[in-house]
């Protein structure tokens, strides 16, 4: 397993695409009320790794991807660093810096719905052609071919170039916009909600697309709340809750035998229809009114005394009595329960 | 009975989007439809809760045929059915409060004097507390919302249900709630429900049985 | 074990420090706040003005004081005075107190017929919508000055013919807006769920149709005060509007005409700005609204 909060020294050399520490995002609101969208965010991805971040609607993740383009709302104030490998912060950069060297060229965005996100009164064309001469300064006579060549890469269909977007099924639609997101040759591919909306088919070749378009030399970060979708492309979930990632894990251990230590996170997974398809209890906190403690407590079997208290992010979990496969030797003693795990 | 019968419907002139299709739901059960996006499954569900008019073909509620649709169909054939929409963000008004908007049908039917016990009871139903009814809908959550929308097509105990790729947008836990409620009310009542969505797992799992869409074009 | 620890308490510290936040767009904030604050301010001189200095310093408009004409803006008359002697200030806040009392009178009466009848087109639809947008067309057509010009004439010249006037062409736009934004709200499936909720026909459009397209009738109203008001200027400095003797911008601005071409900049200068003045700032506080009503700065939150 891979640890997000503690890297060995010899990674400076081989920096990774994206090292979120302590992220935050607070929304100041009237009255000097604040709204913690997201809390203290700790992790990386590697080239070649695709991260799904998985959680209830209004848990903070879209706020999360909003961040790392720069694009919050003005009342958003941000805190922690998530730094891509050249060791641009992207939350310090200016809009400036943002603009112009950032977004398109090393982070690239593959949207929600890619039906809005194409220009309604251009042809496909037109907007490879556009975004191919602003990313990559290709000479005139030459971007014609290099636009032709981006849709390649995202298999939009050479034919259907010269098409709206209205024109085009969710598919080819869904296949222009990767294709864009995909010219800059950013290192880090990020996709908010790729698959809403869509139909089961649909949603599995966007995944699989996605995922052959990270390869090895790039990172995907994938945010849903679909867990098919996520377990189709990720290797690694993690699960937010309340505006904090409560757990990360390997997919094939969330999904596996293993399962999530987190209740939460099991939760989730019990309430598929292909599994037990019962819901967690009550609804998530307020994100503006959190409870002090572990903000699931209040839903959560296991809850006792000690939750309280935040249980810290530590090795890639945040719960005082995460469910384990043999039966814990002291629910209270959180070290002890995850000894009796690693042994 | 619900019967949809040889329907053809569409949005612009001789360009139908549902060919004559066919399908009926017997009392209290319930019918998982099945199909791509954008292939008509959403028309043919607003068909069948008289709130498009179809181009041909007849829909048969309880024996009786619909007269109209939308504003033309008498009021009591409306009200008979419970439809809840995929995105809860576009099926509610955004200047009214929670339990207004779980109220609203009942003031539309002159049962104002109603309101307060039954939003409660419907609220309740959902999981909605005093706290959260006093919201807009912009102060809401996705899933919060789709509650409120669900209490809101239960208020009137509908016999039939309509639900449009209901959990489409929301993450499991509150799918598998929305789903409990829906059922719930189904047991209590006895209502028929036809679900039209994309998800095979889901609908296989909820209803009594599924049909594709490509089963009943002609 | 110990690695555990360590780990648990590394990731205490990285929350223990204070944290830093780092607050993003302030200062497009501040300038549109000192925007707004700036247009308020105005906005409510200008009414206060209006309303206060008439009851205050009773003007006989008819006075006129020979010995004291066309004297340069100084300390007894801070904008000087005009041809036959009368002092300029005081002259200008009772012509913009027609000016406005017409603006807002004809920007009400337009938005209350352009709102009824853009609404009740797009709920009808069908043929009625058709007859209506056809004849609000065939209205459109006419430059609207003429037609303003025309229905003056049918009265003696007044207050009330000018907002009539004023009010009659105004309401076409209005109507149009209100029967679009109609339309597109009439496709929401809240109101599908309405009406699978048995409203009726009149309680969708009064209840849920006509409160949405509100802030949009109210913004083009505002918006329409300034344009009435340069209306009406346009009406009296063509002498289709009030009578001469009585002070309006419009008229103010048309009989130092004279004294312009003589040099004496005065008479012209400072009725131009009663003019611009307020029409910038009834302008800036539409746009501070127009700003509310946009759904992405509406949702300060998104989660």
């Amino acid at each position: 397993m891979t640890d997000a909060a503690t890297r060995p020294a010899d990674a400076a050399t081989t920096a990774p695409v994206l090292d979120v520490r302590g992220l935050s995002v607070r929304f100041r609101m009237r009255g000097e009320r604040y709204v913690r969208a997201v809390t203290d965010a700790h992790f990386t991805l590697e080239a070649g790794q695709r991260l799904a971040l998985v959680g209830e609607s209004g848990c903070g993740k879209s706020v999360l991807a909003s961040a790392l383009l720069g694009l919050l709302p003005e009342n958003a104030e941000t805190a922690g660093s998530a730094l891509l490998g050249d060791g641009t912060d992207l939350l310090a950069a200016d809009e400036r810096t943002l603009a112009r060297t950032v977004r398109g060229r090393k982070v690239g965005l593959v949207p929600q719905s890619p039906a809005a996100h194409l220009t309604p009164v251009r042809t496909i064309r037109s907007q490879l052609e556009e975004t191919v001469r602003e990313l990559l300064r290709t000479p005139r006579a030459a971007v014609r071919k290099a636009a032709e060549e981006a849709a390649g890469r995202a298999s939009f269909p050479a034919d259907h170039l010269d098409r709206y977007p209205h024109e085009l099924s969710g598919g080819l639609a869904q296949r222009a916009a990767t294709a864009l997101a995909l010219i800059g040759d950013a290192p880090l591919l990020l996709a908010d909600e790729p698959t809403t909306g869509l139909d089961r088919d649909l949603v599995e070749h966007t995944v699989d697309e996605l995922a052959r378009h990270t390869g090895s030399s790039r990172a995907l970060l994938m945010i849903t709340h679909d867990l098919a979708a996520a377990e189709r492309i990720a290797d690694r979930i993690a699960v937010m809750y309340a505006g904090r990632i409560v757990e990360i894990c390997d997919a094939e251990d969330f999904f596996g035998a293993r399962g999530p230590r987190h209740p939460y996170a099991r939760g989730l997974l019990n309430a598929l229809p292909e599994r037990e398809f019962a819901a967690i209890p009550g609804m998530p906190p307020e994100l503006g009114a959190l409870p002090e403690g572990c903000a699931f407590a209040a839903r959560c079997g296991r809850a006792s005394e000690a939750c309280r208290v935040q249980p810290p992010f530590a090795d890639l979990l945040a719960c005082h009595h995460p469910v384990s496969d043999r039966p814990a030797a002291d629910p209270a003693d959180p070290a002890e329960a995850l000894e009796a795990e690693h042994a | 009975m619900l019967e949809v019968d040889a329907i053809t419907a569409g949005y612009e002139r001789h360009k139908p989007v549902v060919r004559g299709v066919s399908l009926t739901v017997r009392p209290g059960e319930s019918v998982g439809l099945l199909g791509p996006s954008g292939c008509g499954k959403s028309t043919l569900a607003r068909v069948a809760a008289l709130l498009h008019r179809p181009d041909a073909g007849r829909v048969v509620v309880d024996g009786t045929a619909a007269a109209g649709w939308r504003h033309r169909a008498p009021r009591a054939q409306r009200t008979a059915f419970g439809v809840v929409f995929q995105q809860p963000r576009l099926s509610a008004d955004p200047r009214l409060t929670l339990s207004a908007l779980i109220a609203e049908p009942l003031r539309a039917n002159g049962r104002a004097d109603e309101v307060p016990e039954k939003v409660r009871e419907s609220a309740a139903r959902v999981g909605l507390g005093d706290e959260l009814l006093g919201r807009r809908p912009h102060e809401v959550s996705d899933g919060q919302l789709q509650r409120a929308c669900v209490a809101r097509a239960l208020i009137l105990e509908p016999r039939w249900l309509v639900c449009d790729e209901m959990t489409a947008m929301l993450d499991a836990s509150t799918t598998a709630a929305l789903v409990r409620v829906v059922e719930d009310y189904r047991a209590d009542t006895g209502a028929g429900l036809l679900a039209v969505g994309h998800d095979k797992a889901l609908l296989t799992r909820w209803c009594d049985r599924t049909v594709h869409w490509s089963e009943l074009e002609a | 074990m110990a690695e555990v620890a360590e780990k648990a308490v590394k990731a205490e510290m990285s929350e223990q420090p204070a944290v830093a936040w780092r607050v993003r767009g302030v200062r497009r904030r501040s300038t549109r706040t000192w925007r707004l604050r700036t247009s308020a301010a105005i906005t409510l001189a200008v009414v206060v003005a209006v309303l206060l200095v008439p009851p205050l310093v009773q003007l006989d408009e008819q006075a006129v004081d020979l010995a004291s004409k066309l004297q340069p803006p100084s300390l007894a008359h801070p904008f000087g005075t005009d041809d036959v002697g009368r002092d300029l200030l005081l002259r200008c806040v009772y012509g913009l107190r027609v000016s406005l009392l017409v603006g807002v009178v004809a920007a009400v009466v337009a938005t209350v017929i352009g709102t009824a009848v853009g609404a009740a087109a797009a709920a009808a639809g069908g043929r009625v919508d058709r007859f209506v947008m056809r004849l609000v067309d065939l209205f459109s057509s006419v430059p609207h000055l003429l037609l303003g010009i025309f229905i003056v004439a049918m009265f003696r010249p007044g207050v009330w013919p000018v907002v009539v006037s004023v009010a009659l062409t105004h309401w076409l736009s209005t109507a149009r807006i209100v029967r679009a934004e109609v339309l597109s709200l009439r496709s929401r499936p809240y109101v599908d769920a309405a009406i699978s909720g048995g409203a009726s026909r009149w309680r969708v459009t009064v209840r849920h149709l006509l409160p949405g397209v509100l802030p949009q009738a109210g913004l083009a109203a505002v918006l329409m005060v300034p344009h009435a008001i340069w209306h009406e200027s346009a009406l009296s400095f063509l002498g289709l509007g009030l009578p001469t003797h009585q002070a309006s911008l419009g008229t103010l601005v048309q009989s130092a005409r004279g004294s312009l071409l003589a040099g004496d900049w005065w008479p012209t200068l400072f009725p131009g700005l009663f003019i611009i003045v307020p029409t910038l700032a009834i302008a800036g506080l539409a746009g501070a609204w127009r700003e509310r009503l946009n759904p992405r700065r509406r949702s300060e939150l998104m989660l």
